[in-house]
Order: structure tokens, then C-alpha cells, then sequence
């Protein structure tokens, strides 16, 4: 995973990520080069076997009208027609997209919104500041698992715990997750809450700013707000950009709890209706195989064209302290 | 479904970094990928078949349904008393729950590893039997070794696929409309009664939802059964060939008969509809004491019963009872392509033929499909919910009418459009005319 350690914050500086760079030229590339694949072969194989022909197959599948239950010696050659129907006459899909787009476009930000802000609070030598920590980052620890969904569930039913609190203050509740106002936004307030892992990230790069630049800063008299905004977010840029790439892809690919609240549905009327959801019931409900791996194809490309425009545009607002790329 | 994830995450990071040189490798292995794993899974598949028992006489069937314990506790046994009376076949037993059956089902086909014997529903067979997944049954029937001459006769026909028996009847139910028997007493307010017309159901609802405080009757009309029986009593049905067996109008009239019992009061709210059309059996509204009634299968009374103290009864769905038909709750199939099919049948035969086994399974699938073994069954039922069942439905049975075609291709599409566009209209986002274009739109698309 290249992207993901690249820009990472720890590597800055040393080295370490340019090995080719520090190599003597008189060493014998050829025997190097070998042992380097036979050490790697054992996650070569693997990425083969479960990554690499599961998908180069998927592409072939995606323009075939394969079925799942048909054996693949006999599947239909259907050229582009999967890619034609999901582009113009099926408005599932493009309801899929919607959702998928409102729901990364605004979980995202706020994910990492919370995260940066509590990464701020906790970054801090208050006693007791490792508990709360530790306890910010528990809820990512749970990570897509069922059961937390089913928990998420049961607390924002009609009679569920979010609303009897709420009773409390004297507010009426909704039935949150069998709305379909507010099904999807229950799910990203699931998302949300899960912001440790992104957290644990921007703590890591708050201890890396160095404190000579607070000092400079206050000995000028820079308001904190003013060190926040031209101390702390240019140099934990390099992280928020990891992160931003990291949670942008997770948050597209959200299916555990979006299956779980609607009982792999969608519903209540599509509303959590995630591209992957979508992309499952063709596949695996309606047994259109062929045109969910069509599906998967798009999605992957246009993961990818996100990515790329994240990193051409990083170059204008992502700053590396010690100049490099 | 959380392992799909971390895979694909680390993907579109790789695409991005790709160099010219790999993706020109990339479209060399894939033109090779796309050549010859074809060609080897097909070859795979075609020598794998019509083999019979090993040389030791041993024979190993692999078996996989969907229940709960109670039923995986009794198939074992019915399973384990074929293996005393022939001891050189044993079983590989799998089962789970409902929901993902199907999933798993059609993954283990496509791995080319599926079971000897499955179980599956009329949402699904014809999707199998259409691409030849089944053994076509007819020979057995035919030379005996598959006995269905106790059956009701529009029961075993329910199995048939474009003339091929792909499926036998592991039993039989019927459309049931179960209600809380202990709150209408309670509250002094009369039973539902076979017979009884749509508007008399949807008035009777609405005095229940006023004198009981609890919602009359579960909004019926993302209920494909119940959309079926009405059907049927307007002289249509839901398909026809190959193609659906109702009009547009159809569906507006039938959303707006639903919205009229919203309106009245007789139904819950959309949000606790919807709780009900997604949920699974054990949760249904007549149990969590959501609503008094709940659109059912006859047969599922006894498990419904299972989950609540309150008494229940059970009747037809509104309007003619003749609407209804001998659904064959499940049936039993053979996969095409096992090794052992000779062996498999016999075991189908056996699990709804033996009188020992199937007085061991009751009516766990359904009412037993052999009309003998059922009045043995019926006799000795003890458990008052079950007993009720079959009584009701050995009744309704006098009135059946002819059996419909087992749904097309599609139908498990059409279901999932069904609840979308009922839905559409119980959150009031859709008037029932514009859900009903919707519905009907989608399901031209999904049975083409």
C-alpha cells in the first residue's frame, strides 16, 4: 500500500522511503533483485490467488451476462450491454450513487472534523489523558462489525434508548432508522462516532509539530487561534491529507451497517440503498453477477479518479516541513 | 460481510500508482485470465459428474437447509434414521438461517460445489430449475422411486418447471392471517372470519385500532402473498406465461384499498409497517403486540405461537377463500449434477413418505405433503397451536382453488420492487397511482 504510508508523518526525513537512493553501486543488483521476490512471495502469492485473479476475472465477468448459477464455460460475451443499462436505464444505480455520495460527502468531513477536534483536546499533559484516549479510540476498535449495527439499530428504533433519553428532556423522538428522512443519517452518525482511528493519526502528528514554533509564534503574539491556523494545520497537513484519502475510500465502501439496518434491503425505500449494498443484492440476490462486476469495475475507477484528483490537488494545500515531493 | 471490505480498500490506492509497464502486463495476464479459467472451471464441471458410490459401497450426501434449532434438531434425526435403515449412507449436514440462504446457496453453485440435497422456496426455484441446477424429478416419479401418488395433485405440480419437476413438496401451507385472539376477548371485540370481504377486514380494523389501542390489522400491501390472493379474486393473477398477470390499475387499486386503512386508522404507522415487512418470522407485529393481525403463512402459527403468551387464532385472508391454493411451503431438490442422485431421491422420497419420519418432522415444513401420513400427523398432534393450524387449513383445503404457476424468473426482484413502491406510498412520498407506475415499471424490467 504505497499511497498509505508515503505521506505518512513518520517516515519524514530519514531516509528510509528512498532506499534505492543510498544503495553502492558496485553490488550485484540481479541476486538482490531475487531475493527480494522470494522473500516476497509469500504476499505475492497471496495477492495473486485472493486479489489479483478474483478481479482480472470480475473484469471479464463484467461483460458477460454470467449468473452465478450458470457454470462459466457458458456465459454469454454481452459486450458493453452491463455498462449501458447501469449508465442508462437503471435508476437504482444512480440512486445507489446519490446515496453513496451523501453519505461520503458529509460523514466524511465530520468524521474527520471530530476527530482533529478531539485530537486537540486529548493532545494535551492533563492527568487521566491516556484513559480518555484509550476510550475515544474504542469505538474504531469495534470497526464495521455486525454487532455493533444491530446495537446502532436497537438504540435509534421508535423505543429505542436515543429516544428515551430524548423523552427526558422532553423532546419526542423519530423512529430514526425506519425513516426514511433519517435512516442514512443514522449511519453516518454511526460513522461519525467512529472517528478513534483518524484520531489516534492526528495525535500522533501533533506530537511531531515542533514546540519552537509555538514559542516563535507566541513570542510574536499570535492569538491560539491564529497558531492553530498557521502552525498546527500546515503542519499536520500531511496527515489530514492521509487521513481525508483514507476515510474518503472507507466511506464509500460502507456496507456492514447499511446491511444490517435494513436487513439487506436497502431500505426503509432505498434510502441506505450504499452503492456496495446495491451492488451485493444484483449480485447475489437478483444473481446478475455479471452486472454487479460491472458495477465494481465503475466504483473501482472512480475510487481511483477520486484519489488522483486528491493528489493533484494536495500539491497546492499539503505541506512536507522537510521539502520533499 | 465485513472481510469484503479491507481487500478492495488497498485496490484503487494500487490503480492509482500503476506504471505503463505493469498495466501493459495487466492486460496481457487478463487476456490470458479471461481465456483460460473459463475453460478450466468448465472442464472442472463437465467430468465431474455421474459417478457413483466408491468402491466401499460408502455413499456421503451433503444436505443444506434454512430453520432454526427445532428444525435442525429434527431433520438430524430424520436424517439419522435413513442412516440405520441404510447404513452406507451418511450425511453432511448444513444449515442456517433464512436470510443469506439463498446467497450462500448460489455461491456455493457457482464454486461447483454445491449440495446433493437443498431446500429451497417458490421465490427461487424457477430461477434454478431455469438454468438446469435441478434434477429434473419426472424419471423418478415415473418409474416409482419417487412416490407423489398420495399427494395432492396441484401440490406436486407446484414443483414443476417448464415441465420438469424440479422441486418436491417438503410440504404444504396456505395463506394465513394470524390475530391476537387474547386481545380481541379482552377487549370484548369479535374474531376476523374466513370469508370476510377486504373493506369488512379494513372496518373491523379500525374498531380494534379505537377500542384496543393497538392497530388493527399490519398494512398488507407490500405483502406479495396477499397482493397474489387479491389478485386472484379480480379474476387475475401475478403472472401469466411468461409475463405479469395484472394491469397498473391493478396495483393503484390495490395500494389505494391500503392507504384508504391508513387513513381510517386501521393500520400502524409507516415507520412500524416497514418494521414489519422487514423483519423475519419470530418479530412479526402480531407477536411484538404491534398490531392484532399479521399477514402469515397458516403453518407459521405454531412458531409465532412460540414467541408470545397471548393466544392466537388463524383464518384465510380476506375476500373468496377459493383465491387460495396448496402452496408447497419449501421444497426438496436434487442439485443436476450430484454424484449420488439415485441415493438423493431415495432420501426425498423417504423424508415425506416414511410414516416414522414424517411424524417426527409434524408440519415443521409445512403440512405433510402425503394426504395418509397428514391425517396420521393430525391425529396425534398435541400442541394446540399446531392442531389449530391444521385444522384451519385442512379446511380451507375443501375450498382451494387450482394452484398458479410457480413464479417466473425475476420474482424475488419483483417482491424487493413490491415493498419499495408499498412504501413509497405508506410514507406518503408516492400517491398510490405514482407507486404503482413505479412497481409496475420495475417489474417489466425485472422479468424481461
Amino acid at each position: 500500500m504505497a499511497l498509505t504510508t508515503a505521506p505518512g508523518p513518520t517516515r519524514r526525513g530519514n531516509g528510509s522511503v528512498r532506499p534505492r537512493a543510498n544503495r553502492g553501486a558496485g553490488r550485484n543488483r540481479h541476486g538482490e533483485g531475487l531475493a527480494g521476490y522470494v522473500f516476497l512471495s509469500p504476499w505475492l502469492l497471496g495477492l495473486m490467488a485472493v486479489t489479483a485473479i478474483p478481479m482480472l476475472l470480475s473484469l471479464y465477468l463484467s461483460f458477460t451476462n454470467y449468473d452465478i448459477l450458470t457454470p462459466l464455460s457458458e456465459v454469454e460475451w454481452v459486450g458493453l450491454a452491463n455498462y449501458e443499462r447501469m449508465f442508462t436505464s437503471d435508476p437504482s444505480y444512480w440512486h445507489a450513487v446519490q446515496v453513496t455520495l451523501k453519505f461520503a460527502l458529509i460523514a466524511v468531513p465530520l468524521k474527520l472534523a471530530a476527530a482533529l477536534g478531539v485530537a486537540l483536546l486529548l493532545n494535551r499533559a492533563w492527568r487521566g489523558v491516556g484513559l480518555f484516549r484509550s476510550l475515544f479510540y474504542l469505538p474504531s476498535l469495534l470497526g464495521g462489525s455486525v454487532a455493533l449495527a444491530i446495537v446502532w439499530v436497537n438504540m435509534f428504533n421508535r423505543d429505542g434508548a436515543f429516544n428515551s433519553f430524548l423523552a427526558l428532556v422532553g423532546i419526542e423522538g423519530k423512529p430514526w432508522v425506519n425513516d426514511p428522512e433519517w435512516a442514512l443519517q443514522t449511519l453516518m452518525v454511526l460513522a461519525i462516532w467512529q472517528f478513534g482511528a483518524p484520531m489516534v493519526i492526528f495525535l500522533a502528528g501533533l506530537k511531531q509539530v515542533p514546540t519552537e514554533l509555538y514559542e516563535a509564534a507566541s513570542v510574536d503574539g499570535a492569538s491560539k487561534f491564529s497558531q492553530f491556523w498557521n502552525v498546527t494545520l500546515p503542519m499536520l497537513s500531511p496527515v489530514i491529507f492521509f487521513n481525508l484519502v483514507l476515510e474518503t475510500i472507507n466511506g464509500f465502501q460502507g456496507f456492514t451497517a447499511a446491511f444490517v439496518l435494513s436487513n439487506g434491503t436497502g431500505g426503509p425505500v432505498d434510502s441506505t440503498l450504499m452503492y456496495t449494498l446495491n451492488l451485493y443484492i444484483s449480485g447475489f440476490t437478483n444473481l446478475e453477477m455479471g452486472y454487479a462486476s460491472a458495477m465494481a469495475w465503475v466504483f473501482l475507477l472512480a475510487i481511483a479518479l477520486i484519489t488522483v484528483i486528491f493528489f493533484s490537488t494536495g500539491r497546492f494545500w499539503v505541506h512536507y516541513s522537510d521539502g520533499e515531493r | 460481510m465485513h472481510p469484503a471490505t479491507p481487500p478492495t480498500a488497498g485496490a484503487p490506492a494500487r490503480q492509482a500508482h500503476r506504471t505503463p509497464a505493469t498495466r501493459r502486463g495487466f492486460l496481457r495476464r487478463f487476456l490470458a485470465t479471461a481465456v483460460t479459467v473459463p475453460l478450466l472451471l468448465g472442464g472442472a464441471v463437465a467430468c465431474g459428474s455421474d459417478d457413483e458410490a466408491g468402491s466401499d459401497g460408502k455413499v456421503e450426501l451433503s444436505i443444506f437447509w434454512w430453520g432454526g434449532d427445532a428444525r435442525a434438531q429434527l431433520t438430524e434425526q430424520a436424517l439419522e434414521l435413513y442412516t440405520k435403515k441404510n447404513p452406507n449412507v451418511t450425511f453432511k449436514k448444513t444449515w442456517q438461517a433464512n436470510q443469506g440462504y439463498f446467497d450462500k446457496l448460489a455461491t456455493l453453485t457457482a464454486g461447483g460445489s454445491p449440495p446433493d440435497i437443498f431446500q429451497i422456496d417458490d421465490n427461487f426455484l424457477t430461477e434454478y430449475a431455469a438454468r438446469n441446477t435441478t434434477l429434473d424429478l419426472n424419471e423418478y416419479k415415473d418409474n416409482g422411486k419417487l412416490d407423489v401418488s398420495k399427494f395432492p395433485e396441484s401440490l406436486w405440480q407446484y414443483g414443476v418447471v417448464d415441465g420438469k419437476l424440479a422441486g418436491l413438496a417438503a410440504g404444504e401451507n396456505t395463506q394465513g392471517l394470524v390475530y391476537n385472539k387474547s386481545l380481541l376477548t379482552k377487549n370484548g371485540l369479535p374474531e376476523p372470519t374466513t370469508g370476510q370481504s377486504w373493506e369488512e377486514h379494513i372496518a373491523w380494523a379500525e374498531e380494534v385500532s379505537k377500542k384496543a389501542k393497538v392497530p388493527g390489522t399490519m398494512d398488507a400491501s407490500a405483502v406479495d402473498k396477499a397482493f397474489w390472493v387479491w389478485l386472484r379474486q379480480q379474476g387475475k393473477d401475478l403472472y401469466k406465461g411468461n409475463d405479469l398477470g395484472f394491469t397498473v390499475e391493478d396495483v393503484t387499486k390495490w395500494f389505494e384499498l391500503w392507504k384508504g386503512a391508513r387513513d381510517r386508522g386501521a393500520t400502524p404507522t409507516p415507520d412500524v409497517i416497514h418494521e414489519g415487512n422487514a423483519t423475519d418470522i419470530t418479530k412479526q407485529l402480531v407477536v411484538t403486540g404491534k398490531a392484532a393481525t399479521s399477514w402469515v403463512w397458516v403453518n407459521q402459527m405454531p412458531e409465532l405461537k412460540k414467541n408470545t403468551n397471548d393466544d392466537l387464532g388463524v383464518v384465510a385472508y380476506p375476500g373468496d377463500p377459493s383465491a387460495q391454493w396448496a402452496r408447497a411451503a419449501m421444497y426438496w431438490s436434487v442439485f443436476r449434477g450430484s454424484k449420488h442422485k439415485d441415493v438423493a431421491v431415495d432420501v426425498l422420497n423417504f423424508l415425506v413418505n416414511d410414516q416414522e419420519v414424517v411424524k417426527l418432522l409434524g408440519t415443521d415444513r409445512g403440512l405433510p405433503s402425503n394426504l395418509d401420513l397428514r391425517r396420521v400427523v393430525s391425529d396425534d398432534v398435541t400442541d394446540p397451536a399446531m392442531k389449530l393450524s391444521i385444522e384451519v387449513e385442512t379446511k380451507l383445503a375443501e375450498t382451494f382453488g387450482p394452484a398458479p404457476q410457480v413464479p417466473i424468473k425475476g420474482h424475488s426482484k419483483v417482491r424487493a420492487e413490491l415493498t419499495k413502491a408499498a412504501e413509497e406510498a405508506q410514507y406518503g412520498r408516492l400517491t398510490p397511482a405514482q407507486a404503482a407506475e413505479q412497481f409496475y415499471a420495475a417489474c417489466k424490467s425485472a422479468i424481461a
